[in-house]
């Protein structure tokens, strides 16, 4: 199996350029925060988006009136503008907010209202439905919907833990290690990202994403000896590395599930569908290898040597790269 | 090992058939509204036509009651002989009596499966074959405006795949003595309602 | 051998190219955005255009019905020569109005149904000229969204198709199951024969 995976990474690397950077861009947030009866208080925080501030504008509906003088600050991962209106006297109910320029991003944007009577509401726009439109309550299943198509869509687009996986898969042997391998990352990274979701504990970004990529470069190596008949700690028990490495990926996740302003209520169930998504996605990606490796045997590909090196190499190679690219973006953060 | 290989095949065989259900309908969901309809219309059209059903069942089961290789060559044969007999409505080369063509194809082929006739395997496939241009030609070429063709055309030929599949599985209880009596019985009841159809193409 | 390969696409650029040049027409490609990026709108694009779709899964068929060899040559030729025809179709300015596609369904249709046994050398040839030609159009399409790294998507996805597809394929061992092969086959061919047909209807 190991040898037929070797393909894999010439995939891989397709994607690589497309998405490899897409991991790092944060989600955007919309506040709409009721004040009196027909006025709101607006802050759009639109995230850096590949170091420049983010093509998507604000379009609020036609007939809302700003008061005062709308302002503009600029911080570190994002710009945030902020506003109050008035809807003239009358209802927010069913107003559409758009977001032009979207639809050419990989951005997701979070909207929440919150009205004077504690009520919340919560939306997402995405790239794919570039407007929110203003509702009461939702029903259970919409918002379930909502969450497992983002940890879907984030663990598809997150190249640097698929390729862990990957990693994990190159040096499992036999399907036993591998179930026992893959429900440790699981629950791994499950925790942290409950952990993280939940409040409890809180990991900064460019640090964690450095120790990520560090996770990778960790892999490359023990591939490559696993191939060449060697053994270690990391080739006798793959899960325990799983799971170390995958208490620090589940940080790496609710990076992507964004919960300022959750209300405290919604905060386990949306957790709960994320990380649903999230595994759903993982599954797939681990089924499509495996039957890619069937059909490479099934095919009697033979490969030459040097493509059967590749995949250990790519991981780790990949993995100094990212390592050295992310401790650069977290010294010239520190400075 | 026979039993895991068989267990495969039967995994493999699902996926695909779900597979095969569940692209159209991504498809659906994406395409323009007006477009996708079509495949939609394509895969109607054919069981809208009784006469255009029971021929292309009764294809099925000579199929099944000549056995191998009429049991493939018909069903292979008979959607290209068929896409060339749409081919030609819709270069506009006109075809006379098209109504009682269809009309005759029920009353052979059911007179076929009635008869157990066993012709031989070229004849069988000729036969199929030129009623297949009358089938393609009368129902190929009614595209509802703005639908995509190529969706049309997919939905029809697959739709007209899975009648003659019905009809080969109907035929499989050839095997049984009785399962043959009541073969050659649809064979009548299919040749019976050509004969109406026919009648009612002159009328 | 390499001749012959040679040949062949030059046959069949010579046909694009005096197609593309005597029938210019719009380009109504759909294209599809997935909200996640370039790569995935390739594959996205791929998986939901039919006029593609069906003839790279028939082209896994028939490669499947050949065998390990020549599954193995579809394998690597197919995709590398979609993403070949797809960086020429990037520069190309317009869109031939035949639905070039159909030849595609009707001639691998057609050798499937047929269970057509081919040289070695002319089945890498058909495979490579396949793949050159919706690659061609796929970059005339792609070039207004995804480009290059849309292509690259749909390369890898053709990988994954062609590779899971024959290898099945390649396995079966029921007689019937060949049948079935075939009888598919024949879908296709027929759909590309209609495809022409309403070509000339305008209703392509």
């Amino acid at each position: 199996m190991r040898s037929s995976l070797v393909v894999i990474i010439v995939l891989i690397s397709g994607f690589l350029f497309g998405t490899a950077a897409a991991h790092e861009s944060q989600p955007g947030s919309l506040e709409i925060k009721q004040l009196t009866r027909d006025r709101y208080d607006i802050t759009w925080r639109a995230p850096i988006y590949y170091g420049k501030p983010h093509p998507a504008q604000l379009q609020l509906p036609q007939d809302w009136q700003t008061i005062g003088q709308p302002t503009e600050r600029r911080r570190v991962d994002a710009t945030v503008f902020h506003r109050v209106i008035s809807t003239g006297g009358k209802s927010i109910e069913g107003k559409i907010i758009r977001f032009p320029g979207l639809e050419a991003t990989i951005t997701d944007v979070f909207v929440r209202l919150t009205r004077l009577d504690g009520t919340v509401m919560i939306t997402v726009a995405r790239p794919t439905k570039t407007w929110a439109e203003l509702r009461g309550e939702r029903p259970w299943h919409a918002t379930a919907g909502e969450y497992l198509g983002l940890g879907f869509h984030h663990i598809l687009m997150g190249v640097d833990h698929l390729l862990f996986v990957l990693g994990l898969l190159l040096i499992v042997k036999g399907r036993m290690m591998l179930l026992k391998t893959i429900t440790s990352f699981t629950v791994a990274h499950s925790i942290t990202l409950a952990i993280a979701t939940l409040g409890y504990a809180k990991a900064p970004l460019p640090p964690l994403n450095a120790a990520i990529a560090l996770s990778i470069l960790f892999l490359g190596p023990e591939v490559v000896r696993s191939r060449q008949g060697e053994t270690s700690l990391t080739i006798r028990f793959p899960w325990l590395v799983a799971f170390a490495f995958g208490l620090l990926h589940g940080f790496g996740f609710a990076s992507g599930l964004s919960t300022t302003g959750m209300p405290k209520a919604e905060l386990p169930w949306a957790l709960l569908w994320f990380n649903v998504g999230v595994e759903l996605g993982q599954l797939v990606f681990v089924f499509l290898a495996l039957v890619l490796a069937w059909s490479f045997r099934a095919l009697e590909i033979r490969w030459p040597r040097w493509a059967q090196a590749l995949p250990g190499y790519t991981v780790g190679s990949l993995g100094a790269y990212w390592t050295i690219q992310r401790t650069v973006i977290l010294m010239g953060g520190l400075f | 090992m026979k039993k895991k290989s068989a267990h495969m095949h039967f995994i493999f065989w699902l996926l695909l058939f779900a597979l095969f259900f569940a692209w159209p309908a991504s498809v659906l969901a994406h395409v323009e509204q007006g477009q996708a309809i079509g495949f939609i219309t394509g895969l109607e059209h054919p069981w809208s036509g009784l006469d255009h059903v029971l021929a292309m069942i009764a294809v099925g089961l000579w199929g099944a009651q000549l056995g191998n290789p009429a049991l493939w060559i018909l069903p292979v044969t008979f959607p290209m002989v068929m896409s060339l007999g749409a081919m030609m409505g819709l270069l506009g080369i006109p075809l006379p009596g098209i109504e009682i063509g269809i009309a005759v194809s029920a009353i052979l082929l059911g007179g076929m499966v009635l008869g157990e006739v066993r012709p031989k395997l070229y004849i069988a496939a000729m036969l199929v074959g030129f009623f297949a241009i009358f089938h393609g030609h009368a129902h190929g070429t009614e595209l509802p405006a703005g639908q995509s063709g190529l969706l049309y055309s997919m939905g029809f030929v697959i739709a007209t795949g899975v009648l003659h599949g019905i009809g080969i599985l109907m035929g499989t209880i050839h095997r049984w003595p009785a399962g043959k009596l009541a073969l050659r019985g649809a064979g009548a009841f299919i040749a019976a309602m050509g004969f109406v159809f026919l009648w009612q193409a002159v009328a | 051998m390499r001749r012959t390969l040679f040949n062949n696409m030059l046959f069949l650029l010579g046909v694009i190219v005096s197609a593309a040049l005597l029938l210019p027409a719009k380009a109504a490609a759909h294209l599809v955005t997935t909200g996640m990026g370039p790569v995935y709108d390739g594959i996205g694009h791929l998986l939901l255009t039919p006029e593609d779709l069906v003839p790279a899964i028939a082209m896994a068929l028939y490669a499947g019905l050949r065998g390990r060899a020549p599954g193995r040559q579809a394998l690597f030729y197919f995709p590398l020569a979609w993403l070949l025809g797809g960086f020429i179709g990037l520069g190309a300015e317009i869109m031939p109005s035949f639905p070039l596609t159909a030849i595609s369904f009707l001639l691998v249709g057609i050798l499937i149904a047929a269970d057509l046994r081919l040289p070695a050398h002319v089945f890498a040839g058909l495979a490579a000229a396949v793949g050159i030609m919706h690659g061609f159009l796929n970059g005339i399409a792609l070039k207004t969204g995804p480009g290059g790294l849309g292509l690259l998507g749909i390369m890898a996805a053709l990988f994954v198709i062609v590779a899971i597809i024959s290898a099945c394929i390649v396995s079966l061992k029921p007689p019937w199951t060949r049948i079935v092969v075939r009888v598919a086959g024949s879908w296709v061919a027929a759909m590309g024969l209609l495809m022409i047909g309403w070509f000339f209807r305008g209703q392509g």
